[in-house]
């Protein structure tokens, strides 16, 4: 059966055009220094592609490039965003298996990588993406030298690291979606309790986009009440363990929808358009991403570690690193947290 | 390992809110006239979950309410939508196997049935379907009395009929997402020829959803420039069959994207999502949707056939069906599609 590629392939003429409209005599070309928005997705599985309709509905590009290596998936998943034009702006949809499709991009997202499966932590996903990796970064970067890169594929840490060293780029253009989703889940967990609306709840989790994330429980505030202090103040007990409970649950709540769907895909969605709003639009907005964490925090200068701190994103990526006060165990969580991670490089070899 | 519902499971206290907020004195409870806006998906498949996530995103419902058969699944589907609330507005979600959890729904929407195989005609599905929508459709209509039904699973317009004799509504109430998506489809394909926005594209499939649907290139304009008589006006000869081929690749662009990857997801859920907005808000936009045509364009008032026509949408439903003019062909056309689906309702001994 024939492909439904362009009417004219079916005979329609391209002189139909003219029934319709009349140019402008002795227009100029566009100006060269207006540019559309670029947004590549690679990988088309169910974290590429909500992402991908994400950023569609909420009208974060004017052109979207969509990269798997399987063609008949790809094209099916182009073809069905297409397919809903006439509910959507007009956004320029492509796809290829060929990396020159993202030419010019201002941001590149990779989500390209194996699912991880019930049981399966994200360290035993790494040596599969790793190869993945090399495939995929070198060609992007070619193809894109002055884009964002934005990476989700698990574990997103070292695979972070690991796209920068590929990529060549400098740090503040590398970043990992990192503890943005976990800290969405914290914080409407929380939000959930106190019955107030999530972006009322200022809550960050940084460190490892995993089991040794670490919660900063002394930053939290609602509608500018800071929370441990206040619990103090109103002499309501609360026990270390039970704030431990609750980290670990936000951890777990991951593998809970793996478990019960297969896969997690809307949340991760919605959390990459927000990061790809805050970069591309310049919004300042401070999210916990995965970065170059090398100095920041007591982590020493020689330890290229990427993990996820606040940081305040732009148009230029990494903008600055937010300077929250940490309590001691924090502070040693967190290192604890790079240093996990950095064993795990050390075996890496790049 | 535990779930993660309430953090009060986890140990933390109820007390922990009278930390953060204090009540107005003699605070009057909410006025009994302000509702919120209600909407069910019957369904968390594929189907089911692009239409959920897509009215999310676009902030349609104050409460989204999910209903499938199996109980993990849903939660899973749940929870993801669930973890996203720092990055949406707060909205109120969900899930249950009981259909008590629908109760009081504004607007109901069926996605439940199987998965159009490749290859298999919409027609074939029918028989797989019809049990299951008397499972569905009768407490829907007893938990919402007043509610839209708004049905999407395949065939569309037999299985729009069949819930309406089994919900016993008005109607005015029923309708099936019919050759919305279809119309959207063929307004692409032309909009990506003239190289114009798909919105400036006015054109409707109507008749069945499937292979006897009916293009309607009479009434088809672009800018206001209705389109045969300025292809005539200016010469540019097209030939019956060049129209013909062309709504055969609207129809084929379906199975096409399912051979592709699997199934149809991204399309349809933002066309369902667009049908909803105009009747919730209220919006008297026109739609082709899948509605009770008899004593419609020389349909015999004596068919109780459903098929799609263009209708004006709003909060009531449908409010009124556009008297488009038709030719003699399109009329035809038109009375073949609805005898080829009273002849399969007859069949069915509803």
């Amino acid at each position: 059966m024939k492909k439904v590629s362009s009417l004219s392939g079916l005979g329609l003429g391209e002189d139909v055009s003219r029934a319709f409209f009349l140019p402008i005599q002795q227009a100029p070309p566009p100006s060269p220094s207006k540019r559309r928005t670029k947004i590549s997705v690679v990988g088309v599985g169910n974290v590429g592609m909500a992402i991908a309709q994400t950023i569609l509905t909420q009208d974060l590009a004017d052109v979207l490039a969509l990269v798997d290596a399987k063609p008949d998936m790809l094209r099916g998943e182009m073809l069905d965003l297409q397919h809903a034009a006439a509910f959507l702006p007009r956004t320029k949809i492509l796809a290829s298996t060929d990396y020159a499709v993202t030419a010019a991009s201002d941001l590149c997202i990779i989500t390209a990588g194996a699912r991880q499966l019930p049981g399966e932590s994200r360290l035993a996903l790494l040596q599969r993406n790793l190869a993945i990796f090399r495939d995929i970064v070198v060609p992007l970067a070619r193809h894109s030298p002055d884009a964002l890169l934005l990476v989700v594929s698990n574990p997103v840490d070292v695979l972070t690291y690991i796209a920068w060293k590929l990529s060549g780029f400098p740090p503040n253009r590398v970043i990992g979606s990192g503890t943005n989703l976990d800290t969405s889940r914290f914080r409407s967990l929380l939000a959930d309790h106190l019955e107030v609306n999530a972006q009322d709840v200022q809550a960050y989790m940084v460190g490892e986009h995993g089991d040794s994330s670490v919660a900063l429980w002394s930053s939290i505030s609602v509608g500018g009440v800071p929370v441990l202090s206040s619990l103090e103040k109103h002499q309501i007990s609360y026990e270390e363990e039970v704030l431990e409970r609750i980290r670990k649950a936000v951890v777990e709540s991951a593998y809970e929808v793996i478990r019960l769907k297969g896969y997690t895909s809307w949340a991760i969605g919605y959390s990459v358009a927000s990061l790809a709003r805050s970069l591309l639009r310049d919004q300042h907005s401070i999210h916990p991403v995965s970065l170059l964490a090398k100095g920041f925090y007591g982590i020493p200068d020689d330890r290229e570690v990427f993990l996820s701190l606040p940081a305040r994103l732009g148009r230029g990526g990494v903008l600055s690193v937010a300077k929250v006060h940490l309590t001691e165990e924090e502070s040693l969580r967190l290192t604890r947290s790079a240093d996990t991670l950095w064993e795990i490089q050390q075996q890496l070899g790049i």
